[in-house]
């Protein structure tokens, strides 16, 4: 068994610890790979994996439709399954993951308890070419107007959106490249000196985010909302630093990958749900649940070493 | 072929052979013709920006620009064509133009200008990153599904040699490398060119229009680079503006420097780019074919080309050590000191 990932990130091992410990539980091998986050390199990846001929794949599809060339080909000699983000016009036979958009209200509604008073909101993110992000700033933002689900809006990235108590004064994205998220992060402060609520949606966002808040003297001043479970996250989350964030629980997208490719290649369809999606529950985390939350997550890495 | 690159294009066949071997022999699934059609393919595209490299680098230039040209060129044809509405010649027209003007730029601001080949290619590298992003504000580009005879271009696979299909890209490498080998070796303006790269008072001395021989070379290298853009584009069929092509410039110069050119000019040779960007495609292919923790790709790939570079010089001094006894004892025993 093979799990693609989309770049080289900590949440990623994350989900390779759930693939190894599901793989470990079933007696199966499986090897986690690891793109560069860039298009290209992930297909000559898997194309050299379908060569080597593994048993299964399970990737994290760096672009929604632009891959299907190959993952067809994949899907046509075995079991392939995408995660994390999906490739919907694709032979995959299901997709695993959260329900970004509904992650992204969540989030939204961290940033309401934070700032109950309302306030400057500017959105922090690695970037909007997948689906899944783009899914993850709308449902923010959507939640924040109190605006009616509706996963197909889009806001443009220049746009403001304001309604209700709240105004989102801007998406900054980084191109999941850190120093520049730091930089974004740091220059929006300089800005925006009354901003209320600072969202960080890639996994380091919210790291960079606190060190902008810090450098600025603006610690516990100017509120943090992340996502995923970076250790500086949880640990600022711990020290009150940052307000929560939104877990999409990588680990079960590992486990999940592995347990549904191997049913898949023991001719056992019954896993796949009709409408072929498996829905990862997000989870958010503040003060009152962080320490039971690391404690968790720690036991889970070291369940892999 | 100089003879002083001859033994370096030697040792680069023998280190690809080398490692297509090793790996052959730990998975047998290495020489199936899928996987001989992939390495062809990933060889043929960056083999192309190789070439380009090897033009700037025999002048004894460098271009960094070539990974943003080939961003930008992969960014603009898919969007002339299905956002603008361009007819195919012309938007092909307008990009391999463009890179074509782009090396130009580079070639008046490093000659007339008199900046540093470095400095003007890496503002290349900065811009030309940023007008791409631009362009479609960073959103995802692809050519649908209706321009499936453009993509046969670079997906399409004509004939098929012992089983292994050929793609034209194949076809587009052997013609642009046999272009390129005969210019170098056969015609007044390679040799010139070398001759600049050895030592450009001397070319300038003796006559040579070294400043349009310089640019020339440029333009050349960014052709080659939106070519590469091109069929890059219409290969994966989803281009990222923002990673499409980053790094491309620094595996066309380790190719072009694995191959036999010197980082000081003046020496170089087609087929030794080829081969050292085959190298450089086969390393990838086998860390996964291996089963090679992705987080080693690039000690690996690094190690191999130190190996390379440390093979190559030895080689090169054994050949010297022979050529140099052999003459010896053609040439009358020299006179002895009193």
């Amino acid at each position: 068994m093979a799990v693609v990932s989309n770049c080289v990130d900590p949440f990623w091992n994350v989900c390779a610890a759930g693939a190894r410990a599901k793989a470990d539980e079933l007696g199966i091998e499986v090897e986690v790979v690891f793109p560069d986050g860039s298009a290209q390199d992930q297909k000559q990846k898997l194309e050299d994996l379908r060569i080597r001929g593994v048993d299964g794949i399970a990737v994290s599809a760096l672009d929604a439709s632009g891959l299907n060339d190959v993952l067809n080909a994949i899907a046509a000699e075995m079991p392939l399954i995408t995660q994390d983000s999906d490739a919907p016009g694709s032979d995959r036979v299901c997709f695993i993951g959260v329900d970004n958009y509904a992650a992204g209200r969540v989030v939204g509604k961290l940033v309401k308890e934070a700032c109950p008073d309302g306030g400057k909101v500017a959105i922090f993110i690695g970037r909007l070419e997948q689906q899944n992000s783009r899914d993850r700033r709308q449902g923010v933002i959507d939640e924040l107007l109190d605006r009616d689900f509706d996963s197909s809006r889009f806001d443009e990235v220049g746009s403001v959106p304001k309604g209700g108590k709240y105004e989102v004064i801007g998406t900054l994205v980084d191109n999941s490249d850190q120093s520049q998220a730091k930089a974004s992060a740091e220059d929006t402060l300089t800005a925006h000196p009354d901003l209320a609520c600072m969202v960080g949606l890639f996994a380091y966002n919210p790291p960079n985010c606190l060190e902008a808040a810090r450098s600025a003297g603006k610690l516990g001043e100017v509120k943090i909302v992340g996502f995923d479970e970076d250790d500086v996250t949880l640990e600022g989350i711990e020290a009150g630093t940052i307000y929560a964030t939104v877990s999409q629980n990588p680990y079960e997208y590992g486990s999940e990958s592995v347990r549904v490719l191997n049913a898949l290649c023991d001719g056992d369809k019954s896993v796949i749900p009709a409408g072929g999606v498996i829905t990862v529950p997000s989870e958010a985390v503040r003060k009152d649940n962080v320490v039971a939350f690391r404690k968790a997550l720690e036991e889970r890495r070291q369940g892999d070493q | 072929m100089s003879s002083t690159t001859t033994p370096k294009v030697i040792a680069i066949i023998l280190l690809l052979i080398a490692i297509s071997a090793f790996t052959g022999m730990a998975n047998d699934r290495f020489f199936a013709p899928a996987n001989l059609e992939n390495l062809l393919q990933r060889t043929s595209l960056f083999g192309l920006l190789g070439i380009g490299a090897a033009f700037v680098i025999i002048t004894g230039g460098i271009d960094l620009s070539i990974g943003s040209v080939v961003g930008l060129s992969a960014t603009a044809l898919p969007w002339m064509l299905t956002e603008v509405g361009l007819p195919i010649p012309v938007a092909l027209l307008i990009v391999l133009a463009g890179s074509a003007l782009i090396g130009l730029i580079h070639g008046l601001l490093i000659t007339r200008f008199s900046l540093q080949p470095f400095v003007v290619t890496l503002c290349g590298l900065l811009i030309y990153r940023g007008l791409g992003r631009q362009l479609v504000l960073d959103q995802t580009q692809s050519f649908g599904q209706e321009f499936d005879g453009l993509r046969t271009l670079s997906i399409g696979r004509p004939f098929a040699i012992a089983g292994v299909q050929i793609s034209t890209p194949s076809l587009i490498l052997l013609g642009v490398a046999l272009l390129s080998g005969l210019v170098l070796s056969r015609t007044v303006y390679g040799r010139a060119l070398f001759a600049l790269g050895r030592n450009p008072e001397a070319a300038r001395f003796a006559g040579l229009p070294v400043k349009r021989l310089t640019a020339a070379a440029y333009v050349g290298c960014s052709t080659l680079a939106g070519l590469g853009g091109v069929l890059f584009a219409l290969d994966i069929n989803s281009i990222q503006p923002v990673s499409m092509g980053s790094f491309y410039e620094l595996y066309a110069i380790a190719a072009a420097v694995l191959g036999g050119c010197s980082l000081r000019g003046g020496e170089g040779s087609i087929l030794g780019v080829v081969v050292g960007a085959a190298v450089m495609r086969v390393l990838y292919n086998s860390i996964v074919l291996l089963g090679i923790p992705s987080q080693l790709e690039f000690a690996i790939v690094g190690g191999v080309l130190l190996i390379g570079a440390l093979f190559d010089e030895a080689f090169r001094r054994f050949v010297d050590a022979r050529r140099l006894s052999r003459s010896r004892r053609a040439a009358p025993p020299a006179p002895s000191a009193p």
